[in-house]
């Protein structure tokens, strides 16, 4: 049994509505995720931007961060990575985007949006390289990578990508059904964490199972998986809430949820052992969300989304132990 | 060079009442051949939503083998219901085709939901019978072929054959949506996956058939038969824009290949076209080939893809 990790919060390191991005982004910044470089840590992170119609589109942004994570050292002055042409599963949206360093290469796994009309939307996953140090993306194609199949019907997404002795693991979610809840409210989707496996980071196989234990119920919603080695154990940091009544209704918001295994491939929830909850009152309060655990000279670091799915930004979070 | 005789309509869904899921259309006919009956499997529409859409259903009519143009029985029912909230399937089944295996019959077929910016999207189900092709029931809630980076979208058409034991799946997949002027349309071209066992499938990710009118040139229905030491695809094209009517509309072409993965197109083989008038003037599309007692026969679809039946012809020796 593991023992109980001890995280020491940072506090919020990024609020959107003060910072002045380009495109004049001041909404959202969502599922931050970092890439350490040797002088600084670039964290990706989706903004999001009204169309025409008055729905959101989300576009990815980056900052670039010291060491200590005291100073914003620069940001992203372009498209990070278009969006998909009419009718891609990414036309709508890419949120989130997971940045990997493969040998010599930074490739990035993104989760698409397209919108529908029964439901509000449908997602895929795509990939993408870079060929100039991670300050932009090209799409390996219009179409993507992985995709809706035999059982898991639709909403794949949230992908995390980690390479263990050349081996590709891919955690990600997949949704299970879609609920109409009584009136004219939207659908409500239930999704749950998987996992695929590939030997070129292109080509997936699909274990075609849920990989973390429910633990709230049978539509509990699990989302943005995030796995490091630490010692001899893999953990995976993710989040989780109730199916409805899950914005405004602290009770039913997203929480960090926390799973270990030893071989990567069964897993054992451990939620008690995260050690990380809610805070009292302030930016994270109400929920905490979209995980990013990583290593940065040798320290293990904690990004995440608090109150309303990070309209107001991210924080980070210290393991001391 | 082929040369079919048409034998004319043999089934013309106004004829039908009372079947609440079949008012309008008869399309992509697919034949399942019994020891007295064919059963002919096409997609048919209820009338319109209050939106003005259309979903489609698959069902079949019953034939006498013994004489193709007396009609025995036609589904009350649809073969399978459509998919579920959100659901690749959930707007409509259409087409469909079927083929034995053991003492089975599995069905693939496009599955349609409707999207915002574009109208629709399509991805490849596949369904298994167990009541000789009475009734489906879906392998799982998503589809069995879908989406990949050089796919993007619209994977539709599926047409099922098993050749020395290996599964082969010709299907099309969209390229590009065109903006029209009150709506955008969608360029399609014909492509293949192979299987071991039906459900796993790999794509040869490319492009089978050359396009001919035009680089946008839409190709559908690639219906492909082993004969005379040979592998032959009849399909149909169109052009991208302005295809409702006789101009622009669906012809039947031809290929063929030795290697089911080259193939050299020829529609000057293809051995038939539009008549001069009647219900298969202004287009001929969705050809599906199949042999019965020693004849080879194409059921197809006429004026406005089949919106009123499907003919058949037979091949002239």
């Amino acid at each position: 049994m593991p023992q109980k990790m001890k995280w020491k919060k940072q506090g919020k390191i990024f609020d959107p509505t003060t910072f002045k991005l380009f495109n004049e982004y001041h909404e959202f910044a969502q599922s931050p995720q970092a890439l350490v470089f040797d002088d600084f840590v670039r964290i990706y992170f989706s903004v999001r931007k009204k169309d025409l119609s008055g729905k959101y589109l989300s576009h990815i942004a980056f900052i670039d961060m010291d060491k200590q994570f005291n100073k914003i050292i620069n940001n992203s002055s372009q498209t990070v990575i278009e969006l998909g042409r009419p009718g891609c599963f990414d036309e709508h949206g890419i949120f989130p985007m997971n940045v990997v360093r493969d040998k010599n290469k930074i490739i990035s796994y993104t989760c698409g949006w397209s919108r529908r009309i029964s439901v509000p939307v449908e997602t895929s996953i795509g990939l993408a390289v870079s060929r100039d140090n991670g300050l932009t993306f090209g799409k390996s194609g219009d179409g993507p990578i992985l995709t809706a199949s035999l059982y898991e019907p639709f909403l794949v997404g949230d992908p995390f990508v980690t390479i263990f002795n050349g081996n590709y693991f891919m955690w990600y979610i997949y949704g299970t059904r879609w609920i109409q809840p009584a009136g004219n409210e939207s659908p409500e989707r239930v999704y749950k964490i998987g996992c695929a496996t590939s030997g070129d980071g292109i080509n997936w196989q699909k274990k075609n199972r849920q990989v973390i234990p429910d633990k709230l119920n049978a539509d509990e919603c699990q989302a943005l998986p995030s796995v490091i080695k630490l010692g001899t154990k893999y953990f995976m940091v993710f989040c989780y809430r109730q199916a409805i009544d899950f914005r405004t209704n602290k009770a039913n918001a997203y929480r960090l949820g926390l799973a270990y295994s030893e071989d990567l491939n069964h897993w054992v929830r451990d939620d008690r052992n995260l050690g990380i909850d809610v805070s009292e009152n302030g930016w994270d309060s109400d929920m905490m969300c979209y995980p990013n655990i990583f290593e940065c000279d040798g320290r293990i670091y904690l990004l995440y989304n608090g109150n309303e799915f990070g309209r107001y930004g991210f924080g980070l979070a210290l393991l001391e132990n | 060079m082929f040369k079919w005789k048409k034998l004319g309509r043999i089934f013309n869904p106004s004829d039908v009442k009372g079947i609440s899921w079949l008012t309008e259309f008869a399309q992509a006919p697919c034949v399942l051949v019994f020891d007295n009956f064919v059963r002919i499997y096409f997609s048919g529409r209820p009338p319109r939503e209050n939106n003005g859409n259309y979903v489609s259903y698959t069902g079949y009519v019953d034939i006498n083998r013994k004489n193709l143009f007396e009609i025995l029985n036609v589904s009350a029912k649809p073969i399978m219901e459509l998919g579920g909230k959100g659901a690749f399937d959930e707007f409509g089944i259409y087409p469909t085709s079927v083929i034995r295996n053991e003492d089975k019959i599995f069905a693939y077929y496009g599955g349609w939901t409707r999207c915002e910016s574009v109208p629709f999207d399509v991805a490849i189900g596949c369904a298994v019978s167990h009541d000789d092709g009475k009734t489906f029931t879906k392998l799982g809630n998503g589809p069995v072929l879908s989406y990949t980076i050089d796919e993007p979208f619209i994977l539709s058409g599926p047409k099922i054959r098993r050749f020395n034991n290996r599964w082969y799946l010709w299907y099309i997949a969209g390229k590009k949506w065109l903006t029209a002027e009150t709506r955008m349309e969608p360029v399609y071209k014909i492509r293949m996956a192979s299987s071991d066992n039906g459900i796993d499938w790999t794509k040869m990710n490319h492009e089978l058939i050359e396009s001919k009118l035009e680089e946008n040139e839409c190709q559908a229905s690639p219906d492909v038969f082993y004969y005379k030491n040979k592998y032959h695809m009849f399909f149909c094209y169109r052009k991208s824009l302005n295809y409702r009517g006789k101009e622009g509309g669906y012809r039947i072409g031809y290929a063929s290949s030795d290697n089911m993965l080259n193939w050299t197109r020829d529609d000057t083989r293809a051995g038939i076209d539009i008549s001069d008038t009647g219900w298969d003037s202004e287009m001929v599309a969705y050809p599906h080939v199949f042999e019965l007692d020693n004849e080879i026969y194409m059921l197809y679809l006429g004026n406005q893809v089949g919106k009123h039946g499907f003919g058949i012809a037979r091949l002239m020796t």
